[in-house]
């Protein structure tokens, strides 16, 4: 379980967190969406310890972030909006790196490298430099490292950003079959369409602030939309940023 | 090993896998080495070739002017193996513009007499012109003895009458000097590469990985940021303690090459001296490495990084470069002192002259201590947010 409190973060003069709080449940997905520049990203990077709440707290599986860093994120799996790989490292060096430093090792991380090369789809270029990746490819390494350790809870910012149809599908799949296994899982998109066939349950950022929360349809219902997208849309209006 | 010892050789082992298989990483460790010695024996060589030739032997062509003035000192000339050749049309421009190397020039008032005056037209702002001015001189002063001599004979007068002072250039040292010279070039150029052999790697594992996007998946792995950047400064020593050993094991090898061509040469110094000079050095490669950390993690951008951190080996080789032509002498109070304890060390073994134990343990404590609390203000900017939040 991810949980935010009363989340504030400033950088200088710009206040990107004003006041954000959630619970992401275990066996569900929880959406934390927003418009550009809303914190999603601060909100995500605090839970996930690279920077310090200026008030608020963040937990994992009830460990304060801000406590126990190395603690909380053993229990957290990531996939940032950056991919970022290294050019010269193949896709399985790569997920053994990141199992490694996770205390993983020997026979027993050689096998779930395996497990997850054949779950994710990378037989044909694992062994390849990830110089020259397609964007879907890079994701699935991303994610493998991000899965490597067995992670309970997931963070996934926008998780099928620049992916192809079937690579796409491949992603929300993997998401569903987590939840069926009771992972936590939070996370961030753009595509409303994605978040209405993920997502259990949803917060709406804006302006660093929680503009609505809910059931996706529980949304639509408090906005009097016919869809999501038109709920997300007037949620912004609510609170001032679709003005702008 | 323990957990956080088992985490600092994964990342070490990351990044010297990484850029063992990086092309600019291993051109500085193996090929930019080659450089300097390559430089050094190439002076060498060519300052062999010259001492094993003699001189005096060869012909050296001088423009003169008026040289029919005075055949006697032409002819004197002539047998010492100096050609006059026609003068340019304006001596001292021809000499200033570096057409003619020096010009004789003989007046016509010298017409008969045994007693004249001469000009030698030279430009010792040029090296290239030393040799044939030197040797018009020492020909002329030679012609002067002999003419004095012949003079004193011709008055019932022993030959060295008008010499007051018989002056015996005895210079055992010479050929030595000048091999010794290219020697003392060593411990300047070998710091100069210790502080160069890690800047990749120090830039790349860490701007690099930021302005790449993998610094932020890779901190959110549960390891402690010191432990991080120590794996990563240990990648960045172990290419810097290759880079130094090519450098090394190629100044001794090239340098020998080219000393074995004149047997005039003294000899490089021994593996045994080579081997002292990279065990100082490691305290010089540990502050080398810290510094490149401590800078790489407080610049924005790999440029900009790189702009500092192409500057920073400078700042040590320098003091070498001027001990060249200015020695100082190795004290117990300036051997601690970070660096220049090590570039003295290191002068005095290319000397020959052998280090003592307490001096060089006092340099690489003060050093390391050096290095330690640099690095300790790398790791600190290290878990800036700064450092890993782009944008």
């Amino acid at each position: 379980m991810i949980v935010m409190e009363r989340l504030m973060k400033r950088f200088g003069s710009v206040r990107a967190l004003e006041d954000v709080s959630l619970t992401a449940g275990d066996g569900r997905v929880t959406g934390l969406i927003g418009p550009n520049g809303a914190g999603k990203t601060t909100a995500f990077r605090i839970v996930y310890g690279l920077l310090a709440p200026d008030g608020g707290r963040a937990e994992v599986d009830g460990v304060d972030v801000s406590a126990s860093r190395m603690a909380a994120q053993r229990r957290l799996g990531v996939l940032p909006d950056v991919r970022g790989l290294y050019p010269r490292l193949t896709a399985r060096e790569h997920i053994r790196y990141f199992g490694r430093l996770h205390g993983s090792g020997g026979r027993a991380l050689e096998a779930d490298i395996d497990d997850l090369v054949d779950r994710l789809g990378m037989a044909d270029f694992a062994d390849r430099p990830a110089r020259g990746f397609s964007r879907g490819q890079e994701l699935k390494v991303a994610l493998g490292r991000a899965l490597v350790h067995r992670p309970h809870n997931l963070i996934l910012d926008e998780p099928t950003n620049g992916l192809d149809v079937m690579s796409a599908r491949a992603v929300r799949d993997l998401i569903l079959d987590m939840k069926a296994r009771g992972h936590c899982i939070l996370i961030s998109s753009h595509i409303m369409s994605e978040v209405a066939a993920l997502c259990d349950d949803l917060v709406i950022v804006a302006g660093g602030r929680v503009a609505a929360s809910g059931a996706p349809d529980a949304l639509c219902a408090q906005t009097g939309a016919a869809d999501l997208e038109e709920a997300f849309v007037r949620a912004l209006v609510h609170a001032g940023e679709g003005a702008s | 090993m323990s957990g956080w010892a088992l985490r600092l050789f994964w990342v070490f082992a990351k990044e010297a896998r990484d850029h063992a298989r990086d092309r600019r990483s291993l051109m500085l460790a193996l090929i930019y080495p080659l450089l300097g010695p390559l430089l050094v024996a190439g002076g060498l060589a060519l300052a062999g070739k010259t001492l094993s030739a003699d001189w005096r032997a060869r012909a050296v062509e001088v423009p003169a002017v008026g040289l029919e003035h005075a055949p006697a000192l032409a002819a004197h000339l002539a047998q010492h193996n100096i050609r006059a050749t026609p003068a340019p049309p304006d001596p001292r421009e021809a000499v200033r513009a570096g057409r003619a190397p020096v010009v004789l020039v003989i007046p016509q008032s010298a017409q008969g007499r045994e007693r004249f005056e001469a000009d030698v037209i030279t430009n010792l702002g040029r090296v290239d012109n030393l040799r044939a001015t030197a040797r018009l001189t020492e020909v002329v002063r030679l012609y002067n003895e002999d003419r004095a001599a012949a003079r004193a004979r011709a008055a019932g007068l022993p030959d060295d009458y008008a010499r007051t002072v018989t002056l015996n250039n005895v210079n055992v040292a010479q050929d030595a000097n000048i091999a010794v010279f290219f020697y003392n070039m060593v411990p300047p150029l070998v710091i100069f590469m210790i502080f160069l052999g890690g800047v990749h790697l120090a830039v790349d594992t860490t701007v690099g990985e930021r302005e790449r996007g993998s610094l932020e998946p890779l901190l959110l792995a549960p390891v402690e940021r010191g432990v991080l950047l120590a794996g990563k400064a240990l990648a960045t020593l172990a290419f810097t303690a290759v880079t130094t050993a090519v450098n090394l094991f190629a100044f001794k090898g090239f340098m020998e090459l080219a000393a074995a061509g004149s047997a005039r040469l003294v000899e490089p110094p021994d593996w045994t001296v080579f081997a002292w000079i990279f065990v100082l050095s490691i305290p010089l490669m540990a502050i080398a490495v810290a510094l490149q950390m401590s800078i790489a993690v407080v610049t924005r951008s790999m440029k900009e990084a790189q702009i500092y951190l192409g500057l920073l080996p400078l700042a040590p080789a320098l003091p070498g470069m001027v001990m060249i032509f200015s020695p100082l002498t190795l004290t117990t109070a300036n051997a601690a002192v970070p660096v220049l304890g090590q570039l003295l060390m290191i002068t005095k073994l290319v000397a020959g002259q052998g280090v003592d134990l307490v001096p060089a343990l006092g340099a690489s404590v003060t050093t390391l201590a050096a290095a330690a609390g640099i690095f300790a203000l790398a790791a600190r900017g290290f878990t800036r947010e700064k450092m890993f939040v782009l944008g």
